[in-house]
């Protein structure tokens, strides 16, 4: 079944598929649904995004239900409706561990999933499910090296420059006050939602023009 | 105006998707038996509750866990959001009107939603108070609204003693009105001695008892309309 759901997801536009196993990381409410299907689209989550990742959300639960294999959606995060019901489960779960869990990379000192090939350029969608599928080899630790980019970086200080490892979920990577707190205040000057510098800096996956922009800005500072 | 052959057809699909929460497609059947001249309350009792009953089934006999139910209930409130504009006021001899929320310091509401879905099922005016709701905001509120029923949910045994405190305020206020009482702590002894009119266990068995309700509702409806077509 593996084959078919990453053919299937792949033709209609997403970047990346992994496989996990999960149950470690479940509440009772579904702890039946052991495996996930990680599915990542290399863009900015934006609206067309959104859309995307929901059309391959429903590829994967109508070939999970065709087999007659339960599933549960777990949607983008900006795109959590909180008037369904089913919605109530979604904070159940975060996108990460199975992103982590199916090999596709690890959380890097910025708090967002990385990949070794598109950085923390992906938008994340899940599936979970009790489906029987061959599940990837996890990523255990980060492999952000000595790389503090993202630190430096940061203008709100907020990334405490600590390493993720999965035996040891709980290290504060991120001060979420001070990130939100600075965004906050920069939005009512600037008028643009979101900093997004953690993403722009990281090495990983940066694209050419991006790159050069960058080191420019790096040699200026 | 649709044959019989068809109008079964129509409400066998919108059963089918509730029972399969298949949200799409319970929208579309919806819209297409609006489109082919269906009564709205048809479709919605004998259509989208039928998949109901059949998933309160599914989940007892547990082939339906926790996702499936929920998935399902948004079905089904998908399919209603299109027909209940459509709805003709049903004369049940029960006037209806319901105050619902859960009580202060209480966050847990999904089985107070999937009461207030049925009672949205129903036809009645629902007036939700949301979650974490303070104690004399459902006194107000039923006086403000006149309603004849005040539901009441508790998930947690430190929240749940507010709910006596509403129920004698609001006996106090007025004798007539009737209370439902809801929640995991919550016992049919506590019910009694609290003087709450009814009660459900939790979501499971309050969904059980809300279909049930509705089940005795469309008895009603089927009544009503004999005796008026006698």
């Amino acid at each position: 079944m593996n084959n078919i759901l990453e053919k299937e997801l792949l033709k209609h536009g997403a970047t990346i598929v992994g496989f996990a196993h999960v149950k470690v990381a479940l509440r009772d409410e579904i702890s039946h649904l052991e495996r996930a299907v990680s599915i990542g689209v290399d863009r900015n989550l934006n609206e067309e995004t959104i859309k995307l990742l929901s059309l391959l959300q429903k590829k994967t639960s109508a070939i999970l239900k065709e087999k007659g294999c339960r599933y549960l959606s777990i949607p983008p995060d900006s795109d959590r409706v909180s008037t369904t019901f089913i919605s109530k489960l979604y904070t159940l779960f975060t996108h990460k561990i199975a992103a982590t869990s199916a090999g596709i990379g690890w959380i890097g000192r910025n708090g967002l999933l990385i990949s070794p090939v598109y950085g923390p350029r992906l938008s994340l969608a899940t599936v979970l499910t009790d489906a029987p599928l061959k599940v990837n080899t996890p990523i255990d630790s980060s492999m952000c090296g000595d790389c503090m980019l993202c630190v430096d970086f940061c203008p709100s200080g907020a990334i405490t420059g600590k390493e993720w490892s999965r035996r040891d979920p709980f290290i504060e990577l991120v001060m979420l006050n001070k990130c939100s707190s600075y965004k906050k205040s920069s939005r009512a000057v600037s008028g643009k939602p979101n900093c997004g510098l953690c993403i722009n800096i990281c090495p990983y996956g940066r694209r050419k023009v991006q790159a050069t922009q960058t080191s420019q800005t790096a040699r200026i500072a | 105006m649709a044959t019989e052959e068809r109008r079964k057809e129509i409400l066998e699909a919108l059963k089918n998707a509730v029972i399969q929460y298949d949200e799409d497609t319970a929208k579309k059947t919806a819209s297409e038996a609006l489109d082919e001249g269906l009564e709205a309350n048809d479709a919605i009792f004998n259509g989208l509750v039928s998949g109901m009953e059949e998933v309160g089934r599914l989940f007892e006999s547990q082939e339906y866990f926790v996702p499936e139910l929920l998935m399902s209930a948004d079905a089904l409130y998908a399919g209603l959001d299109i027909l209940k504009p459509h709805v003709k006021q049903m004369d049940l001899g029960v006037r209806g009107s319901v105050v619902i929320g859960t009580v202060e310091g209480d966050v847990h509401d999904i089985g107070k939603n999937i009461v207030k879905m049925m009672f949205d099922v129903a036809g009645f005016k629902v007036y939700d108070l949301g979650r974490d709701v303070p104690l004399d905001k459902f006194v107000e509120e039923q006086i403000r609204t006149d309603s004849d029923l005040v539901c009441l949910s508790a998930m947690m045994t430190t929240t749940m003693t507010g709910m006596k405190k509403v129920i004698d305020n609001l006996k106090a206020k007025n004798p007539n009105v009737k209370i439902m009482i809801g929640g995991a702590p919550v016992s049919q002894d506590i019910a009694d001695k609290w003087g709450a009119d009814g009660y459900a266990k939790d979501a499971n068995n309050a969904l059980k008892d809300a279909i049930n309700m509705i089940s005795s509702l469309k008895k009603l409806k089927e009544e009503a309309e004999a005796k008026k077509n006698k």
